[in-house]
């Protein structure tokens, strides 16, 4: 990894927003920085689906909360849980892994399934659709009370993955007073952001990512060239919508419950502003993205309490997203492709 | 009949009211470098476009090596050999040259997801050969220095070399190019001019749409006259100079 001015910033900025935690919260840091890194990772492994969508095929996707609400809903219903009004109890259920691997490919096919009418479409009418799609989607599981529970949700699903936590686990993280179930639920997201980059590297560098990109640049030419650009945005579509679907799950398991107010476009809005943050096309970026994106939605109202004197909850609130509208507007000056992506890919078209 | 390796029959195009292609019959012959040339809005462009697939005709057939290609996609008319360039200049900006050039070359099993993850030492030997191939290309064009450029950095002339180059590394049967001489300066004109009349000796059929009348004449074996939608005038390019058809509808008049 070369050290250039865009790392030691991206860095700098990063260790900024978390010593932020340890200045504002005098109390118990640590509590906070828990739930911020867990956050932060599973956010950041949506990010990274996204980034397959938009920084290495240029498909413009609103639709991404659909994906992760896939994800998590045919995982969630496969392992034992209680769902709707009455908490109906499923006593019976696959094990975790299987549900997992099953919920990881359901999203994938509804990636396949939206993108098999939606894809040739380009730029911007693509994103109409699938923001559409996703809202669909969304009101599809709320309506469909009998089996998603509707708006009651899902509960009672966490000992499925609780119950493989190692005891040496919950002893340290307890000793440290913090929640181990939150914690192994981060863990996991960030074992899995690892692999998940490690593959994205792998393909980046391929054929089929030289492929990806050429559809991203043009293409009429990649199909006068002999190749299937629908197919390779397709395979783009399932990929990315496969671990978007994983990150789902473990934000059904970091809250514990899941219902359908969970999924709605602001989920997709956050993943833009943590992807545009971090680089668009950028591999890392949306870990860096994510961490600092978060740790402003955790402090700013810290923050904002300094400033402001008697504020109440609701314009804490907004002062939050002002702020992170600033920051956002403030890097498309000074750094429109994001912390760490490339300025000759530069793929937002700000100048 | 036999020999013609595309051949068009009662092709129509309208958009609205205008009609853009309207060719009762007409036939490419294998290894005949061949310029297609009229005023603008005659056609030229869009029938490149019907015979790539990149517009569905009103009515009519094609046919390459007598197999109906009418209505097929671009990308499986590229795969049976018919390669295009377009009139606006199309690489791929934010790719390197090299990596424009490899990505064209580089075979359907070699781009699958498959091969991609669990790259086989098969596949590594694959990518070396598809390197030394687009480095011999890039020597061949005189852009090899620029190989690891993006190719948004080119030249607009070093631009269309490489989508020549990018063309040329599929083995094409037919190439088509869509004036490959616009907004080229004078001696890389030249350049190109030989660079597709050697193109056209090694076997290459081309279909050309050029308006540079000078470089066509000089270099083409056979001269079709489009004028709105229409064949006007078909032969070789000196018949086609001094037909007066040719004369009042495109070149205007003749000095000499």
């Amino acid at each position: 990894m070369k050290i250039s001015g865009k790392w030691i910033f991206t860095l700098l900025l990063t260790i900024f927003s978390v010593s932020l935690v340890f200045y504002l919260n005098p109390g118990g840091p640590l509590r906070i920085l828990g739930n911020l890194l867990t956050f932060a990772g599973i956010y950041a492994l949506a990010a990274i689906g996204l980034n397959v969508h938009f920084g290495m095929t240029g498909l413009l996707n609103f639709g991404h909360a659909s994906f992760m609400g896939v994800g998590a809903y045919v995982t969630l219903l496969l392992i034992p849980h209680a769902a709707g009004r009455e908490g109906e109890i499923s006593e019976n259920g696959l094990p975790f892994l299987s549900a997992l691997l099953i919920g990881i490919v359901a999203a994938a096919l509804f990636g396949l399934l939206l993108g098999l009418p939606a894809i040739r479409l380009r730029g911007d009418y693509l994103a109409i659709v699938t923001i559409a799609a996703a809202e669909i989607f969304r009101l599809l599981v709320r309506d469909l009370e009998s089996i998603t529970g509707g708006v009651y949700g899902i509960i009672n699903f966490s000992s499925a993955l609780q119950k493989y936590r190692p005891l040496f686990f919950d002893e340290f993280i307890t000793e440290l007073e913090l929640a181990p179930a939150q914690i192994w639920v981060g863990l996991l997201s960030w074992v899995s952001i690892f692999f998940t980059l490690i593959i994205i590297k792998r393909l980046n560098q391929s054929p089929w990512g030289r492929a990806l990109r050429a559809v991203r640049e043009d293409e009429d030419a990649v199909r006068a060239l002999g190749k299937n650009a629908v197919w390779l945005k397709l395979q783009s579509f399932m990929l990315g919508a496969g671990i978007a679907g994983l990150a789902g799950v473990f934000l059904a398991f970091n809250y514990g419950s899941v219902q359908t107010t969970l999924f709605v476009p602001l989920l997709t809005f956050y993943v833009w502003a943590i992807m545009i943050l971090g680089g668009v096309g950028s591999l890392t970026g949306p870990i860096f993205g994510s961490i600092i994106f978060w740790a402003i939605i955790s402090e700013t109202d810290k923050l904002a309490a300094l400033i402001f004197e008697n504020a109440d909850g609701q314009q804490l609130a907004g002062v939050r997203f002002a702020l992170v509208g600033l920051l956002i507007m403030i890097l498309m000056i000074f750094r429109p492709s994001g912390l760490l992506g490339k300025k000759e890919e530069l793929l937002l078209n700000v100048k | 009949m036999s020999n013609s390796f595309i051949r068009i029959d009662n092709l129509k195009k309208t958009f609205g009211g205008l009609k853009a292609v309207d060719v009762e019959h007409l036939t490419f012959e294998q290894n005949v470098l061949t310029s297609i040339i009229g005023p603008n809005g005659a056609g030229k462009t869009t029938l490149f476009d019907l015979i790539s697939g990149f517009q569905e005709e009103d009515a009519g057939e094609i046919f390459y090596k007598n197999k109906n290609i009418t209505r097929s996609q671009p990308y499986k008319i590229s795969r049976l050999g018919i390669v295009r360039t377009f009139q606006l200049t199309k690489v791929f900006d934010r790719m390197t040259v090299l990596e424009n050039l490899m990505f064209s070359g580089s075979s359907i099993k070699n781009d699958s997801l498959f091969n991609s993850i669990f790259k086989t030492s098969n596949n590594k030997k694959y990518e070396k050969s598809l390197k030394d191939k687009s480095f011999q290309i890039m020597e061949d064009l005189n852009i090899h220095q620029m190989a690891d450029s993006y190719a948004r950095e080119l030249s607009g002339g070093q631009k269309k070399l490489l989508e020549l180059g990018r063309s040329l590394i599929k083995n094409p049967e037919v190439l088509m190019l869509d004036e490959p001489l616009a907004g080229v300066n004078p001696k890389l004109a030249e350049d190109l001019l030989e660079i597709i009349q050697n193109l056209s000796k090694s076997g290459i059929t081309i279909l050309m749409v050029e308006h540079n009348i000078d470089a066509v004449m000089k270099i083409s074996d056979r001269v079709v006259v489009l004028a709105e939608g229409s064949v006007i005038a078909d032969g070789l390019p000196q018949d086609v100079r001094s037909n007066p058809k040719v004369i009042e509808a495109y070149l205007g008049t003749v000095n000499d």
